[in-house]
């Protein structure tokens, strides 16, 4: 068990991350060049920066998504996010971890915040994952991936608490420990394949909606040769 | 806002076909409006062909590519679409509605799509996939509204947009706008609405007599005037159905002097391509830059209506030269414009009615056009109310989308469509409801009169032109008019 520990929290881990960085960072490129691309090749090339900045804004802090509809979820999922992004980040644990992994530091969380952010994590997590199978609309237009990644997402949170509050056995600690690092490595792992992407996309997400409607000039003409359908009549 | 589900007789009522059941089979498409017939064989196989010519040549991957990403599956869009809180049918929900094509794209346009559709055998577009889209994407009205409740940006309406489009590509679009759309680029009317240019000038003396008569001022529709600063085109059906919209737009002119003239060549800013293709939007769009051309116009200037206003602001530019393209300005924009400047009185006392204000999805989504028609409204009647949500969140009348044209839906449209914007209306409880679109007003007027709602919808230059007042110059002195002096004695 020792031998798999260390191989989840060395290797394992520093592939994880590397995937995901690399993974995000290909995602942001990406988008990055197709914004590019319609841009050159848009016909109308006047955006509306204004309101598409403001639009972004507007998403990326939580105060429209309370104001305007579904108020109840969106308050458990902000309180969920909160727990989700700081716990990892900011817990003393963790930040030694990567002293030891990257070579610097940054300020921890107050220990009774962690304790308590990571409470909040868990029951708002429960929480989404009951609102989803319960509402109507949003069960129905569920895929997998959004069933389980909150379930997923508890799993570190659940271990991690058990690990640091409770008088565990030694070989105890040491199951729960596992648990903790691989279910962490999975998240990373998997975040740029699916819609956990959206942590780096997010901001991206007005500009292209607003550019996706400049269509480029000409494509009358292109498309109908493609199609074989110049002079067909209307 | 929430409003309360359809009963199942309404939907009945709402989804019950007109199409025969011969058509139905022969067509092997069972969706509520009439199709011409078109070739039914290799359905898939000319959808995804036809779906790689449009990503080839247009801008489209970019969005599907980041939609298929991220998708947050929250249910927002839910809460905010008419026509789900209509129907309560979960298939109305806009991210399940856009997940059809979306599904489509990462089946068969995306390398882990295929793999995995490969690997599993599974996914390949079917018939009744298509057939579920033909349905569902005429099933939105286009209106944009749940695009700003998507914390991931989904542009829904786009995505309807692309879908019709390669629908239409192989061959399933409403008759009614495919018949019209011909008639506007290949018929000898070259307009929507198949007006001859005798009977449109016909109609236009005739009005200004009307006009002459109304307000004793000589009130003209200047043709084919070259080098005017406003080449007019309005939806052409304004020629048929909105008189006196076009009345109040003359009038407007009439009181600034300023120069503006209508085409006879070409005169319809209708552009069914903003519903259903990208190369009818683009060939309609050249329509317009031609005439203006033509005319050596300085301004194109749309008139009261949602669609042809955006069609053309928008995409003048896209397809006729960028920046050099003419500018484009909405008729609301002008008249607000010499209001401001002092060159248009109204009389405060004419309209005494409630009157409440419908901004039209396609200017006001994009915070184009919502204050201006508002403060001339409040600067002459007595008694304004406001519906609420408004503005850029404003509710589709329930029309949009180039639904209103195919009237063999009407009663989807004014059961499930309309619904929610006949709860606002009622609400308000309005006698006048202004409605600045040749689709908005039909719409409405179709709903007020099956919701058995008590309340007049007009345009606002219908308004405009009951209190506009006339400098002392332009009215016409009595005494040239012997009869009236006659009479008087
Ligand atoms: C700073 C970056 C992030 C932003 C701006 C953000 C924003 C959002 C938004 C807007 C939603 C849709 C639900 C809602 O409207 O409240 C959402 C859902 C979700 N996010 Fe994030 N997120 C971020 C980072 C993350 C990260 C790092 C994770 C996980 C590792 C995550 C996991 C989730 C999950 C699981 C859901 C679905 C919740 C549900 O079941 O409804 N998010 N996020
Ligand atoms: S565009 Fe309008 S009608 Fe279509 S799904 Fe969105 S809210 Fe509903
Ligand atoms: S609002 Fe956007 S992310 Fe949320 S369910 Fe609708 S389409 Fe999906």
């Amino acid at each position: 068990m020792d031998s798999l520990l260390e191989f989840a929290r060395g290797p394992l881990f520093r592939f994880s991350i590397i995937i995901m960085i690399l993974g995000l960072a290909r995602l942001i490129a990406l988008d990055l060049y197709s914004i590019f691309r319609a841009h050159q090749k848009a016909g109308d090339k006047s955006l509306p920066w204004g309101l598409i900045i403001s639009r972004s804004i507007e998403w990326l802090f939580p105060v429209k998504r309370i104001a305007h509809n579904r108020p109840i979820y969106s308050i458990f999922s902000i309180l969920f996010h909160i727990g989700l992004l700081l716990v990892p980040l900011f817990l003393f644990a963790h930040i030694q971890l990567w002293e030891k992994g990257i070579g610097f530091s940054w300020p921890a969380l107050p220990y009774n915040w962690a304790y308590w952010l990571t409470i909040s994590t868990i029951i708002f997590a429960v929480l989404l994952i009951i609102g989803r199978i319960f509402n109507k609309s949003s069960s129905f237009i569920s895929r997998k991936q959004d069933f389980l990644w909150p379930v997923l997402l508890l799993i570190p949170f659940v271990t991690g608490f058990v690990c640091s509050h409770l008088n565990l056995s030694p070989s105890n600690y040491r199951l729960f420990m596992l648990i903790h690092i691989l279910s962490g490595d999975m998240i990373f792992l998997l975040m740029p394949f699916t819609k956990i992407a959206h942590c780096v996309l997010m901001p991206l997400s007005q500009v292209i909606c607003t550019l996706a409607w400049k269509f480029p000039a000409d494509t009358d003409d292109k498309v109908c040769t493609t199609l074989n359908k110049k002079g067909a009549a209307v | 806002m929430r409003t309360n589900p359809i009963t199942p007789e309404e939907r009945g009522k709402a989804f019950a076909t007109q199409r025969k059941p011969e058509v139905l089979k022969k067509q092997n498409l069972d969706v509520r409006y009439h199709i011409e017939d078109f070739e039914t064989n290799d359905r898939p196989g000319r959808f995804l062909e036809a779906f790689a010519a449009i990503l080839k040549h247009s801008n489209y991957k970019m969005a599907l590519d980041h939609f298929i990403r991220m998708s947050a599956k929250c249910g927002r869009c839910a809460t905010t679409c008419q026509v789900y809180q209509a129907t309560g049918d979960p298939k109305d929900i806009p991210c399940y509605r856009s997940e059809l094509l979306l599904s489509v794209y990462r089946r068969h346009f995306t390398l882990g799509g295929m793999l995995k559709g490969r690997l599993l055998g599974s996914g390949y577009l079917t018939d009744e996939k298509i057939q579920e889209m033909a349905e569902s994407f005429w099933n939105c009205t286009a209106c944009r509204r749940c695009t700003l409740e998507c914390p991931s940006g989904i542009d829904h309406a786009l995505i309807t947009h692309l879908g019709r489009y390669i629908l239409s590509e192989i061959g399933i679009a409403p008759r009614a706008l495919v018949v019209s759309t011909r008639e506007q680029l290949e018929g000898a009317t070259g307009n929507t609405s198949a007006i001859p240019v005798p009977a449109l000038i016909d109609t236009l003396e005739f009005l200004e007599e009307d006009m002459l008569e109304e307000k004793n001022v000589e009130i003209k529709f200047p043709m084919d005037v070259e080098n005017a600063d406003y080449v007019f085109i309005p939806a052409v059906s304004d020629y048929l159905m909105e008189a006196e919209t076009l009345m109040g737009i003359a009038a407007v002119f009439t009181a600034t002097g300023d120069s503006w003239t209508t085409g006879t060549g070409y005169f319809d800013g209708i552009n069914y391509g903003l519903f259903y293709s990208d190369r009818i939007l683009e060939r309609v769009v050249k329509k317009i830059d031609a005439e203006t051309k033509r005319l050596k116009g300085k301004n194109v200037l749309i008139g009261e209506c949602g669609h042809a206003s955006r069609s053309a602001k928008y995409y003048l530019p896209t397809y006729c030269g960028g920046k050099d393209a003419f500018p484009v300005i909405n008729i609301m924009e002008y008249t607000h414009k010499v209001w401001k400047e002092g060159k248009l009185k109204f009389d405060p006392n004419i309209v005494t009615e409630k009157v409440a204000y419908h901004d039209p999805c396609n200017i006001a989504r994009q915070k184009w056009i919502i204050d201006q028609p508002r403060e001339l409204l409040k600067a002459f009647c007595k008694n304004y109310v406001e519906m609420t949500p408004f503005g850029a969140d404003n509710i589709c009348c329930g029309g949009g989308g180039g639904t209103i044209s195919i009237d063999e839906i009407r009663p989807y449209r004014t059961t499930i469509g309309g619904k929610l914007k006949a709860d606002q209306i009622r609400r308000s409880g309005c006698n006048i409801l202004i409605a600045p679109c040749a689709n908005c007003k039909k719409q409405l007027r179709e709903l007020v009169e099956d919701q058995k709602i008590d309340c007049e919808v007009m345009g606002l230059h219908d308004l405009i032109y009951k209190a506009i007042i006339f400098d002392d110059s332009l009215i016409v002195k009595k005494d040239v008019q012997p009869e009236n002096i006659a009479e008087e004695k």
